[in-house]
C-alpha cells in the first residue's frame, strides 16, 4: 500500500479548556478530492490550521507523504509540497497582484536569502507569476493592488498564491465563499482543471458544489469526525442530514 | 507616477548639494553640524530597517551606537590597538551583540521586542556607567585620535564630513539594495502578514533576525564614526534618549521610506545644535514640531511632502480623481 499524503492521527486541539478538534484521525491518499463539511464552529479551519502548522496539536500525530510533521513548523511543511489558502483572505493589500503571487514564488526559492539583487529584475519569476495569474483569469488585473480588487478577485488571487507554489497537497478553505454565481463556476472550473496528482482537501459548505468535486467527504460536528465516505454514502447517511442538511 | 528622469535629475541634485556643502556653508561650525547629521542619518537608516521594514519597534538602537563607539575609543586609545584592528574589532563585535541582542528581542514580538530592546539598552548603559575601571564611568571615555586614512587629515572638517558622507553613501546604497532585495521584500512581507509569510515557506523568526543583525551591524558604523567625531563617549550615548531621539528621527522623517529618516536625522541633529543656541529649552520646541508632523502628516514629512506635492500638482485636474475604480473594503485581516 502507497503512503497517504496525509495521515492524521488522534489528533486534538484545545484553546482554553474547550477542545476545537477531538480524536480526529484522517488517511488521504495521494490524488484523492477530500471534502470536509460541517456546521459553524465545528473546526474544520483549526483542523487546516494544524496541518499546516499554525500551532501544535495539543495530542496526536500529523504525517505528511509519509513524513511525520508534528513538530515541524509550518515554513517547513510548505517546503515538504503543502500550500493553504484562508477562509479570512490573507494577502499583501498594498502590494499589487502581480507582487503577492511573486512573494509566493519566491517562498520556496534559495533566492529568498538574497539581500543584494533587485526582486523587480528576476524576470523568469514575473513572467511565471503572471502566468500563474492567467490560469485563474486574473492576468488584466496584475499591475492592480489588492486594496483595488473585488471580493471576488481576492479569492481568486489566494488560490493563485497557493497554485503557484505548485504543491502536492492543497489546502483550500471555502474558496467559494462570498462568490457570485458566475464567480463560483469560474473557480470551479479552476478547481476541476488542477491536475490529478495534486492531493486537495477542501472545506466547502455548498453541498452541490461539494459534491461535485468531492471523492470521499468528511463531515465534522463539535470537532469530531461524525461521518466519513463515499459521496452516496455519506448522503444516505442519517447522521449527514442531523448535523449538516438540519442545521 | 513620476517620470524617472525627474527621478534622476533630483537625486543628481541631492548629490551634487552634499558634495558643494563645504563650500556653500563656509563657516566649519556648521560643516561639522553636516557631519553630525550624516552620522545620526546612518543611524536611523539602519533603526528604520527594524521600524519602517520590518514592523519591529525598537526602544535600544544607541546599542550599536554605543557599544561601537566605546569599543573603538578603549581599543585604540587605551588598549594600544591599531586604527583599523580597532575600527573593525569594534564593528565585528558589536554585530555580535547585535546577534545576541536579536536572538533574544525576537523572543517577542511587538510591545514586548519594544520591552526587551529598551531593557538591553538600558543594561548597557548601566554597565557603562558602573564598570568606570574601563568606561571611565560617568566621565566618559576620550583620548582617541581621528584617523589619517590614505593620509586624509581628518581633523579638518571638510575632510571629516566627506569621509562620513562616503560612509553614509556606501550606507544608503547598501540599505537601498537590501530593501529592493528578496530578503528586504521578505521582511516587509513578515511586517504585513507573518502568518502568511509562514505558510508560504518562509521562516520568518530567521528573516527578522538577519534584518536585526544588518541594522545593527549599520548602526555599529555610525558608532564608529561617532567615536571619530567626537573622540569621546559617555553613558549618556548609550542613554535610552539616545534610542528614543534616534526613534523620533525615523518616525518625523518618514518610516518604510529611504530618504525619511535622512530628513529627520537633519531635523533632529540641527535642532538640537543650532536651535539650542539661543532656545534652552530646546526640547520643547523638538515636542511640538514632533506634534505638529504627527497631526498633519502622520506618516512622516517625507511621504508627506510628497503627497502634498502631488495633490497640489493634480488639482488643476480635479476630475481626474474620480477616475480610479471604486475600492473595495479592504477584508478582515
Ligand atoms: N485561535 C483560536 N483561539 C480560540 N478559539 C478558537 C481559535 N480558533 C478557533 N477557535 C474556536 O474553535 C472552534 C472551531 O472553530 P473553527 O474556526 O475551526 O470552525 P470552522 O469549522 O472552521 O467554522 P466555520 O464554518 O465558521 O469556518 C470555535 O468554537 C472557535 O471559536
Ligand atoms: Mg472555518
Amino acid at each position: 500500500m502507497t503512503t497517504p499524503v496525509l495521515e492524521v492521527t488522534g489528533l486534538y486541539r484545545f484553546f482554553g479548556g474547550l477542545p476545537a478538534v477531538r480524536d480526529v484521525s484522517m488517511r488521504i491518499p495521494a490524488g484523492e478530492r477530500r471534502l470536509l463539511l460541517g456546521p459553524n464552529g465545528a473546526g474544520k479551519t483549526t483542523f487546516f490550521n494544524l496541518i499546516a502548522g499554525d500551532f501544535p496539536p495539543s495530542q496526536g500525530e500529523i504525517r505528511i507523504f509519509g513524513q511525520n510533521v508534528t513538530r515541524k513548523s509550518a515554513n517547513q511543511r510548505t517546503h515538504l509540497g503543502m500550500a493553504r489558502t484562508y477562509q479570512i483572505i490573507t494577502l499583501f493589500s498594498k502590494n499589487t497582484l502581480l507582487h503577492n503571487v511573486v512573494i509566493s514564488l519566491v517562498g520556496l526559492r534559495e533566492i529568498r536569502f538574497n539581500p543584494w539583487s533587485d526582486l523587480r529584475r528576476q524576470t523568469p519569476l514575473w513572467d511565471e507569476a503572471r502566468a500563474t495569474l492567467a490560469l485563474v483569469g486574473l492576468e488584466h488585473l496584475a499591475d492592480r493592488t489588492v486594496a483595488e480588487t473585488s471580493y471576488g478577485e481576492r479569492r481568486r488571487l489566494e488560490i493563485a498564491m497557493a497554485l503557484a507554489q505548485k504543491p502536492k497537497l492543497l489546502l483550500l478553505d471555502e474558496p467559494l465563499a462570498g462568490l457570485s454565481a458566475d464567480e463560483r463556476q469560474d473557480v470551479q472550473r479552476l478547481l476541476q482543471s488542477i491536475p490529478r496528482d495534486v492531493t486537495i482537501v477542501m472545506i466547502e459548505h455548498d453541498m452541490d458544489v461539494a459534491l461535485a468535486f468531492a471523492d470521499v467527504i468528511t463531515v465534522m460536528q463539535h470537532g469530531q469526525v461524525v461521518v466519513e465516505g463515499s459521496r452516496a454514502d455519506v448522503v444516505a447517511d442519517p447522521r449527514t442530514r442531523e448535523v449538516y442538511l438540519g442545521h | 507616477m513620476r517620470a524617472p528622469s525627474f527621478n534622476l535629475l533630483s537625486w543628481l541634485i541631492a548629490i551634487a548639494a552634499l558634495l558643494a556643502l563645504p563650500w556653500l556653508v563656509t563657516s566649519d561650525y556648521y560643516v561639522n553640524i553636516a557631519s553630525q547629521v550624516v552620522i545620526a542619518a546612518i543611524l536611523a537608516l539602519s533603526l528604520n530597517l527594524l521600524i519602517g521594514f520590518g514592523g519591529m519597534i525598537s526602544l535600544g538602537h544607541a546599542a550599536y551606537l554605543g557599544v561601537a563607539a566605546y569599543l573603538s575609543i578603549y581599543l585604540t586609545a587605551h588598549a594600544g590597538f591599531g586604527h583599523l584592528a580597532g575600527a573593525l574589532i569594534a564593528i565585528g563585535a558589536t554585530t555580535v551583540l547585535a546577534m545576541l541582542f536579536g536572538y533574544l528581542a525576537l523572543r517577542a514580538s511587538g510591545l514586548g521586542f519594544l520591552m526587551i530592546t529598551l531593557a538591553l539598552g538600558q543594561i548597557l548603559w548601566g554597565v557603562a556607567y558602573r564598570w568606570a575601571s574601563l568606561t571611565g564611568g560617568d566621565n566618559g571615555l576620550g583620548g582617541l585620535k581621528r584617523p589619517h586614512p590614505f593620509g586624509l587629515n581628518l581633523m579638518d572638517p571638510a575632510i571629516f564630513y566627506y569621509f562620513a558622507l562616503a560612509f553614509f553613501g556606501i550606507a544608503l546604497w547598501c540599505i537601498a539594495r537590501f530593501v529592493q532585495s528578496a530578503l528586504g521584500q521578505s521582511l516587509q512581507g513578515t511586517r504585513d502578514q507573518p502568518r502568511r509569510m509562514r505558510a508560504l515557506g518562509y521562516n520568518v523568526w530567521l528573516i527578522q533576525w538577519l534584518s536585526f543583525v544588518f541594522a545593527g551591524f549599520w548602526g555599529s558604523v555610525a558608532g564608529l564614526l561617532y567615536a571619530y567625531y567626537h573622540q569621546f563617549v559617555s553613558p549618556q550615548t548609550l542613554h535610552l534618549t539616545t534610542s528614543a531621539e534616534t526613534l523620533l528621527m525615523v518616525i518625523a522623517g518618514g518610516t518604510g521610506t529611504l530618504l525619511g529618516p535622512v530628513v529627520g536625522a537633519a531635523l533632529v541633529v540641527i535642532l538640537k545644535n543650532v536651535v539650542s543656541a539661543y532656545i534652552t529649552r530646546w526640547l520643547i520646541l523638538l515636542g511640538v514640531i514632533f506634534v505638529v508632523i504627527v497631526l498633519f502628516m502622520p506618516e512622516g514629512l517625507v511621504p508627506g511632502i510628497t503627497r502634498w506635492v502631488r495633490s497640489l500638482r493634480s488639482r488643476p485636474r480635479a476630475d481626474k480623481a474620480a477616475d480610479t475604480p471604486s475600492i473595495a473594503k479592504d477584508s478582515a485581516r
